[in-house]
């Protein structure tokens, strides 16, 4: 057997606050595609960072072509031939597709002038040889992502290297542009004997190009497996599975009436594309609607119109049979809707503010918290602040201490005891138990149930599928930003459930894209 | 008392830094005095003397004081809810002219009926050239600090215009300036012969109300979480939008009246030369005092001792009054870094402690998990 | 009328260009580091350092040249400072702006009274100006050429540094990199180039500029150095540099256009059109230009989304 062209030695990385790779170790031959898969925050992208030199890890080792590493900074990694493409594109918008392209490596007049010519006629040799076509004077800005990609892998090869680093290549590609992006890692394999690792969380995309595939799950490698010996739904519990017994929660009560009414959304992501393509559902009273989708599938986008917080482009949304088209988050709260984000550091707390200043607000305006809604009434703010603090059995310090100074779980308590307490009859809640330790879940999760048995509606957005699963009455999988089927509680598969949520039954559809 | 003392022990760090800070830019004040052929501790007791001496310098010192304690919390009104006022300087120069320009108007009219009304102007004045720059951050995103560093020059040439041109003074022994205020609309003095008035009733009213409407209430709450956080602001049900508007136009009304103060108290005159940067000087004490209302209280004071200090000491002892302005600045270079400096400090404790724990928990991890690798 | 008319001569348009050279010389270094991703506004006080280390070792050592040198050495040390603070320490790059100018205002005057003990102004005949330069071929030139010559050295020294300015941002692989510090950081770290080390150059640059403007302030356009002698330029020059959106040229006709404006201003007061209220104009049209340029970036996203639903 030969040298492996990449080696992990027991390799961690502590991020503040977070163990983003817990002793990995694991080798990559010359001349595969190897797939690394996982759910986000799995630390697939930190170890391919860590390989790039953009972070040095904490402990352990890494050889490539078996010189171990000694510095890592991306200038090193190039060196050695290593060329990544990043998730979010390293590229320069207001550049030309040569100038991105060559960029560190400029052709040179005269020892230091830019020898603009000849950076195009050399990109267009290289768009030649390997037959990616891209006009190397348009402005990277103005091109589709799909040419953006084509650029990133470029740049790469420009820079000669001869293992390529694709992280999530197929996010933001169209199914065509997919399908491109695998002819072109197919043909440099081939005809280049490149190594590819391409991170993705696509199943059936690792079944499609990759020779062998890498699950990870919460830092930890779980697994490594030639894809011959494997199937989507192998991978998928290895990816998702995390086997806790959890005792059986009760369940109360009748169905009631509609709370939530979406019909035909369509709505917009921060780049002004389309992430939520005509999505239409309804959430009853004491029910749990599960959303069980892969992260960037439009969830996020349609949780956010729901409470106010995007725009709708097209279609309705009705909360309590009201229209919310146009209200502010404020306007869709007073109809009865409480919001747990699925961001809580950057939209559900303060992190400069006290934790009782971060559990009063939303009530701080109420008379038994200020008089006439102006002077806080202090002493009774602390005093409720201690109740909920101790009712949620929040750990860290005091109640004035800064909310930012507070662990993961404890923060997202804060979150949770703070939007349960409005008492409202809607729920939405996404991502509820993210980075947060075991016995924090199961409490979060009898909270969630209780107000299911009360007759709250509730709407939840879960990356963990056992949460899903466990909490759901219903449960839709959504798959770029269409519902691709419905399921009722008792009657889930968890493999076909995963099988829908990783897009299979897009393929049927495909041909008419 | 107790409470006090628990403030004091939070910000501990905070406070250790700033007076670390004030020590070492008095030295280096104190260095530039020797270079410069002077004897520091001459200069500094003149300083000193400069600034307490008699009660008509105590009363200047005072003054000062209230200028930048007003300028700086109006500072920290806008910044408490993430807007960036710099303006400050144009919105004073316009509450000055308004506030002129209405008691001169109004000469013979009742004190009762006049002064109001020129409070009014001074506010109006401040509060729409905030609104301005406030609505242009807020609908369409453009940067406040550059339209009202922008909107500053503005400002001033035009007040400088209105008071050489269409409102000069008909008065031959005046060169510059408009009308003076009639006497009976002037606030009168605390102090014979020195600067302060009755300015400093009026002062502590708004530095009262700022402190509470900051600290106190659910208003201060809503700025001080929309500042922090818009995002959470905005999810939380909070007028976000709102809540920064009014805190600017709250920030550019103070400035107004700080204007009409410098015309009133003992200026008497709107002259194009009515404020020295005053509202930069105020910025910079509220930038150092974290925008804290008491913090930006005391530190005015102790600015205030070294500006009318640091100008008496060049009258006594010939060291130039611009003293001043090294030791302020020094101060914020210091206290800027400083941030800089313990985040650096904490990175590498970071680092080297979750080292410690990587080993002890790989450690431990190795022991229960196995890792599949195919070749 | 006919007074209106003679406001417009040859001596609009030389003092324009004298106005304007010490605006232009800054904003070139102001570009840089808005290029490179840094909001700088301590121009003022960069210029005013320079203005007056000019001057001291003009007067000190007999020598123009070296009041240059040293305006531009000081330049070099401010622009590292500056950059110390906001590129390595992370200080908020507008407090260490506005500290900066205080500092420079402080300091300036503070060592004029120390040293040459001399309150306000310090103009003495021991002072060594800046030569002007005559070029006999543009005698030949009719109109342009009288213009163009018999002016101080610094004003042809800086149309061949805008010049160097747009070569070096737009023709050399180290512009490139600067830009691409400031426009997309991450890319460059990622090519292997440190973003820090570029803003690093960018402030220093800035430095050097504003040490030229200086220079050409207290021994080109005047020879004289008084208190707070930068007089605004640098916000201008700040100001100059958004309106022309960072490009050398534009900034170059940016700042010519707000000169002319000055220049205008004080004719005009000749026949009654105050200079105050022309001064205002540039300041109004930077933000007139800021509002145009986030409002046609919206309304290209709006238009994305318009056709991404009906298409």
């Amino acid at each position: 057997m030969q040298e492996a062209i990449v080696r992990f030695d027991h390799v961690s990385m502590q991020f503040p606050g977070v163990l983003a790779n817990d002793d990995v170790s694991l080798e990559i031959q010359k001349g595969e595609i190897f797939a690394l898969v996982g759910e986000n925050g799995a630390g697939k992208s930190t170890l391919m960072n860590l390989l790039y030199g953009i972070h040095t890890p904490t402990s352990g080792e890494m050889y490539v072509k078996g010189q171990r590493i000694e510095k890592y900074e991306p200038s090193a990694a190039i060196a050695s031939g290593i060329g990544m493409v990043h998730q979010h594109f390293m590229l320069v918008p207001s550049f030309t597709v040569a100038q991105n392209i060559v960029m560190s490596r400029e052709p040179r007049k005269a020892g230091i002038f830019y020898d603009l010519r000849q950076a195009e006629r050399e990109v267009e040799k290289l768009t030649d040889e390997y037959g990616l076509h891209v006009d190397p004077k348009a402005v990277v800005g103005e091109i589709s992502v799909g040419l953006q990609q084509r650029v990133e892998i470029l740049k790469t090869l420009y820079r000669g290297a001869d293992i390529l680093i694709l992280d999530e290549p197929t996010a933001v590609l169209t199914p065509q542009e997919t399908e491109e992006l695998f002819q072109v890692i197919r043909r440099i394999v081939a005809e280049r004997n490149m190594t590819v690792i391409i991170i993705t969380h696509k199943l059936y995309e690792v079944m499609a190009i990759a020779d062998r595939v890498g699950v990870m799950r919460q830092g930890r490698l779980i697994g490594v497996e030639k894809k011959t010996n494997v199937n989507e739904r192998i991978l998928a519990s290895m990816m998702v599975g995390r086997e806790v017994l959890f005792d059986q929660l009760e369940r109360k009560g009748e169905r009631g009436s509609v709370l939530i009414d979406v019909k035909e959304a369509y709505v917009a992501d921060n780049r002004g594309l389309m992430a939520v393509n005509g999505m239409s559902f309804q959430v009853h009273g004491g029910e749990i609607l599960g959303i069980a989708a892969i992260e960037g599938n439009g969830q996020s986008e349609l949780i956010e119109a729901i409470t106010g917080m995007r725009p709708l482009e097209k279609g309705e949304i009705h909360v309590q049979g009201q229209s919310i088209g146009g209200m502010t988050p404020g306007q869709v709260r007073s109809l009865g809707l409480a919001h747990i984000p699925e961001d809580r550091i950057a939209t559900g707390i303060s992190v400069q503010s006290t934790i009782t200043e971060n559990l009063i607000i939303g009530k701080h305006r109420q008379s038994q918290f200020s008089k006439k809604g102006i002077h806080l009434r202090q002493s009774t703010i602390a005093r409720y602040g201690k109740e909920l603090f101790d009712k949620f059995d929040l750990r860290g310090a005091g109640t004035d201490t800064k909310a930012g100074s507070l662990s993961g779980g404890n923060m997202q308590k804060v979150v949770v005891a703070r939007e349960f307490s409005f008492d409202t009859p809607i729920l939405v809640i996404s991502q509820p138990t993210r980075g947060v330790d075991i016995g924090a879940i199961e409490f979060i999760h009898h909270q969630i149930m209780e107000k299911r048995n009360q007759g709250c509606g509730i709407l939840l957005v879960s990356a963990d599928l056992d949460e899903v699963l466990r909490l759901s009455d219903r449960v839709i999988t959504i798959y770029e930003g269409r519902i691709t089927k419905e399921f009722q509680a008792g009657a889930i598969d968890k493999m076909e459930i995963s099988y829908y949520m990783t897009g299979n039954r897009e393929k049927e559809g495909r041909g008419d894209a | 008392m107790h409470k006090l003392l628990q403030r004091l022990e939070k910000n501990r760090s905070y406070l250790l830094s700033l007076v670390l800070s004030i020590a070492v830019a008095l030295l280096i004040g104190a260095v530039l005095m020797m270079i410069t052929g002077y004897n520091p501790l001459k200069g500094y007791s003149a300083m000193i003397t400069g600034a307490f001496g008699s009660s008509r310098v105590f009363g200047n010192t005072l003054t000062k004081a209230l200028t930048l304690c007003l300028t700086g919390l109006a500072t920290a009104v806008g910044a408490k809810a993430g807007m960036f006022n710099v303006g400050g300087e144009g919105q004073l120069y316009l509450g000055a002219v308004a506030a002129t320009m209405t008691g001169v108007w109004l000469n013979g009219a009742p004190v009762f009926v006049a002064l109001p009304l020129a409070f009014l102007s001074a506010i109006l004045a401040g509060a729409v050239y905030a609104w301005i720059p406030a609505v242009l951050k807020v609908k369409l995103h453009v940067s406040e600090v550059i339209t009202t560093i922008m909107l500053n020059s503005a400002a001033i040439y035009f007040c400088k215009w209105l008071s050489n041109g269409p409102l000069h003074t008909a008065d031959k022994g005046v060169l510059s300036g408009t009308d003076a205020v009639p006497d009976a609309f002037q606030f009168s003095q605390l102090i014979p012969r020195s600067n302060l008035s009755t300015a400093l009733l009026y002062s502590a009213v708004i530095a009262f109300f700022c402190w509470y409407i900051m600290e106190k209430t659910s208003v201060g709450l809503e700025m001080k979480v929309t500042g922090e956080n818009p995002r959470f602001a905005f999810f939380s049900g909070l007028k976000k939008d709102k809540i920064m508007i009014w805190s600017m136009i709250a920030s550019g009304a103070i400035c107004g009246l700080v204007g009409m103060f410098e015309v009133y108290g003992y200026q008497h005159r709107f002259m194009d030369t009515i404020s020295n940067e005053f509202y930069y000087d105020g910025m910079l004490v509220a930038m150092i005092m974290n925008y804290s209302p008491i913090g930006i209280i005391i530190m005015s004071v102790f600015f205030a001792v070294i500006d009318i200090g640091a100008s008496a000491m060049e009258l006594s002892v010939g060291i130039s009054g611009e003293l001043s302005d090294i030791i302020f600045a020094v101060i914020i270079f210091l206290m800027a870094a400083e941030g800089g400096i313990s985040r650096w400090i904490n990175d590498k404790k970071l680092q080297k402690n979750a080292k410690v724990r990587i080993s002890e928990g790989s450690n431990r991890a190795a022991k229960g998990q196995e890792v599949k690798t195919n070749g | 009328m006919d007074n209106f008319f003679d406001v417009f001569n040859m001596g609009l348009l030389q003092n324009t260009l004298r106005s304007a050279t010490p605006v232009i010389l800054a904003a070139m270094g102001g570009l840089m580091t808005e290029h490179a991703g840094i909001m700088n506004i301590g121009m003022e006080g960069m210029i005013l350092m320079g203005a007056f280390v000019a001057v001291a070792f003009s007067f000190t050592l007999s020598s123009a040249a070296m009041g240059v040198l040293m305006a531009v050495l000081i330049g070099i040390l401010v622009g590292l400072f500056f950059a110390l603070l906001v590129v390595k320490l992370k200080s908020d790059e507008f407090i260490i702006g506005m500290a900066l100018n205080t500092f420079a205002a402080g300091l300036t005057v503070y060592l004029l009274r120390s040293i040459f003990g001399v309150k306000g102004t310090f103009s003495d005949k021991g002072i060594v100006s800046l030569p002007t330069v005559h070029l006999e071929f543009l005698d030949k030139i009719p109109f342009l050429g009288p213009l163009l010559n018999d002016n101080s050295i610094f004003v042809y020294i800086t149309w061949i540094l805008v010049f160097a300015a747009w070569v070096f941002l737009y023709r050399t692989p180290y512009g490139f990199w600067m830009r691409a510090a400031g426009e997309h950081p991450e890319s460059l770290k990622t090519a292997g180039i440190s973003p820090i080390k570029m803003k690093f150059l960018a402030s220093v640059l800035c430095g050097i500029f504003c040490g030229f403007a200086g220079a050409h302030l207290s021994l080109g356009y005047l020879t004289m150095f008084s208190e707070g002698m930068s007089n605004d330029r640098g916000f201008i020059a700040f100001a100059c540099v958004i309106f022309g959106m960072a490009n050398p040229p534009k900034v170059f006709l940016a700042a010519l256009l707000f000169g002319f404006l000055q220049a205008l201003g004080l004719r005009l007061q000749s026949v009654g059109v105050p200079a105050d209220l022309t001064s205002i104009i540039p300041y109004v049209a930077t933000i007139l230009m800021l509002v145009y340029i986030v409002v046609s970036g919206e309304r290209k996203r709006k238009n994305r989304v318009k056709r991404e639903i009906e298409g």
